[in-house]
């Protein structure tokens, strides 16, 4: 009986790993390959023993390390933000008295739109002669801004649909959470005397914090990858300026240069970093018990 | 702060999320001469329906013609739809296996869930290398395999905690009968969860569906190609043909919000690994 469960239960586990295994470890080991070698495909000719040549590359390479600049830029402003604007509404829902259900459902809309036609909305929207967004501005006395010309306003745009798109996200789970939470905790601080403030503080934070690290670290892997959004809006630019690291790992192999060895290189370190948190995120998620492994 | 305040400011947010979404639906539906104005045309008088009849705009950024939108409809269809049921099929399998018989334990839970958050463009990359040794790029087949690299782990996780909530009791009173666990999993665990396998199926499709840089590099024609790639293309004009380019935009769109729309109280567990039950 044990031995029949055992051999069922692998085979219902095999296609899974297959899958996984075969489009996963192979082109993984492939990368791990290719980074220490030179090749290039529109280059041609075979892969060449280079070492750590690849890595050493990236140091000296100014796009990579304004591309990183520019990710940390991401992550350090939109970030915080997000986390701040999606608490701040889940709070003010919360305290609504009517219409708080349809509110919420219309305050979902924009992550569930996908990235591309984000991308579409928002490009007609940050248009510098015809746009809304500068029509509205213009309704404050400020003069039309080349929103996608000037790099540091491309920069802003990108945080700004960035905002736009993933507030949403943080409202809504620590919506959920703040639902969930047991009434007669707060109730029992206020009868305390406690003030709103103070509950939001003491009762509320601490017992939300499980769920305020699993956002962040998940938007914060979200952020390292953004891409969609930056080729449908400014292709990277002006000049290099909304150059994320994931959007330099397309362009240097596999759009405007095939080098593939130095793209995985790249890619390597970007894959990291991104373990790294990932492995953080099994921590704050509590995995075993989550799965009551 | 009083209730009006409260409203008021919800209100702004409310504009702020709605109107990039607004502005896509009536440019979607604006003739020609209304898409270049200054000032905006912010509540359009006159509709039409030939930005979506390919029938508008044909003298903007030089294209001489809409491309037609049906190839890469279908190719969207097809790749969305067979990548939710597969991933549904090898997920709730596998879920099964590791919630009943915990198989492989933690690590393999571990791996799974690293591999839903690996960046796509470091997948792209020896992906595409792969396939283009097997000479099979810009097909539906490996648009949807690399499709289910993303969504099988997900769906798998998703099923595990579902069917966690399913009393084992059920399945293993129906093992000491003698049946197999195969036999349970088909009618125990499968109808008692149909609402799990339906939320994870249509994640599964939004995903797919919505997915861009894996098929801008996996694909290169009409053959395989999906409706973001199509709208990709769009965007590169000088002057570019807001209105055929916001329809297209808005056919990518609709079925995505109607789903999550019907799927709200899964989204977010799928969303944050099943740390919020929803």
């Amino acid at each position: 009986m044990y031995l029949h469960s055992r051999v069922s239960a692998i085979i219902l586990i095999l296609p899974l790993v297959l899958v996984l295994a075969s489009l996963t470890i192979y082109p993984f080991l492939n990368m791990v390959y290719m980074s220490f070698h030179n090749y290039d495909l529109a280059k041609g000719g075979d892969p060449k023993f280079i070492g750590l040549g690849n890595y050493l590359a990236i140091f000296k390479d100014r796009l990579a390390i304004s591309s990183v600049e520019f990710t940390a830029i991401l992550v350090v402003i939109a970030l915080p933000l997000e986390m701040l604007f999606g608490m701040g509404i889940a709070w003010l829902f919360r305290n609504l008295i009517v219409g708080e259900r349809f509110m919420r459902s219309l305050v979902l809309l924009p992550m569930m739109v996908p990235a591309v036609v984000a991308g579409i909305a928002w490009k007609m929207l940050f248009n510098y002669n015809f746009g809304p967004l500068n029509y509205f501005l213009s309704l404050f006395g400020i003069s039309n801004i080349s929103w996608l010309g000037d790099p540091n306003f491309a920069r802003l745009g990108i945080i700004i649909v960035d905002l736009w798109q993933w507030t949403p996200f943080v409202f809504l789970v620590l919506y959920s959470g703040l639902q969930s939470m047991p009434a007669e905790l707060v109730e029992a601080a206020r009868v305390d005397g406690a003030s709103s403030w103070a509950v939001i503080r003491y009762v509320e934070l601490p017992i939300l914090a499980p769920l305020i690290g699993t956002v962040l670290i998940i938007r914060l892997i979200d952020l390292l990858k953004l891409f969609d959004i930056i080729y449908m809006i400014t292709w990277g630019g002006p000049g290099s300026a909304t150059h994320s690291f994931s959007y330099y790992i397309y362009k240097v192999g596999l759009s405007y240069g095939w080098d593939v060895g130095y793209a995985s290189a790249l890619s390597i370190v970007l894959l990291i970093v991104v373990v790294f948190l990932v492995n953080l995120l099994m921590r704050v998620l509590r995995l075993r018990a989550l799965l009551e492994l | 702060m009083t209730q009006f305040l409260k409203y008021l400011l919800a209100s702004l947010i409310l504009f702020f999320f709605l109107f990039p979404i607004y502005w896509l639906l009536i440019t979607a539906f604006k003739p020609s001469e209304e898409w270049f104005n200054w000032p905006p045309i912010l509540i359009p008088t006159t509709l039409t329906w030939n930005n979506f009849l390919g029938l508008e705009g044909g003298f903007y950024g030089g294209m001489a013609s809409v491309v037609n939108i049906t190839p890469y409809l279908r190719n969207s269809v097809v790749v969305a739809t067979v990548t939710a049921f597969a991933s549904t099929i090898i997920g709730a399998a596998a879920a099964y296996a590791i919630s009943r018989f915990k198989v492989g334990g933690i690590h393999f839970a571990n791996w799974i869930i690293s591999i839903r958050m690996l960046p796509p463009v470091a997948s792209a990359l020896p992906l595409y290398l792969i396939f283009s040794q097997l000479r099979l790029l810009n097909t539906q087949f490996v648009l949807i395999l690399a499709h289910l690299v993303f969504t099988a782990p997900l769906s798998t996780w998703i099923l595990i905690t579902f069917f966690n909530d399913i009393p084992k009791e059920l399945d293993e009173a129906a093992l000491v009968d003698g049946a197999s666990p195969l036999n349970a999993f088909f009618h125990i665990i499968l109808p008692l969860s149909a609402p799990g396998l339906a939320a994870v199926a249509t994640l599964a499709f939004i995903q797919s569906w919505g997915e861009f840089l894996l098929a801008l590099v996996l694909t290169s024609n009409a053959d395989a190609q999906t409706l973001p790639i199509y709208l990709g293309r769009y965007i590169t004009g000088f002057r570019i043909a807001w209105g055929p380019l916001a329809a297209a935009g808005l056919i990518n769109m609709v079925p995505v919000i109607l789903f999550s729309l019907l799927m709200q109280r899964y989204l977010i567990r799928g969303l944050t690994f099943g740390a919020v039950k929803g």
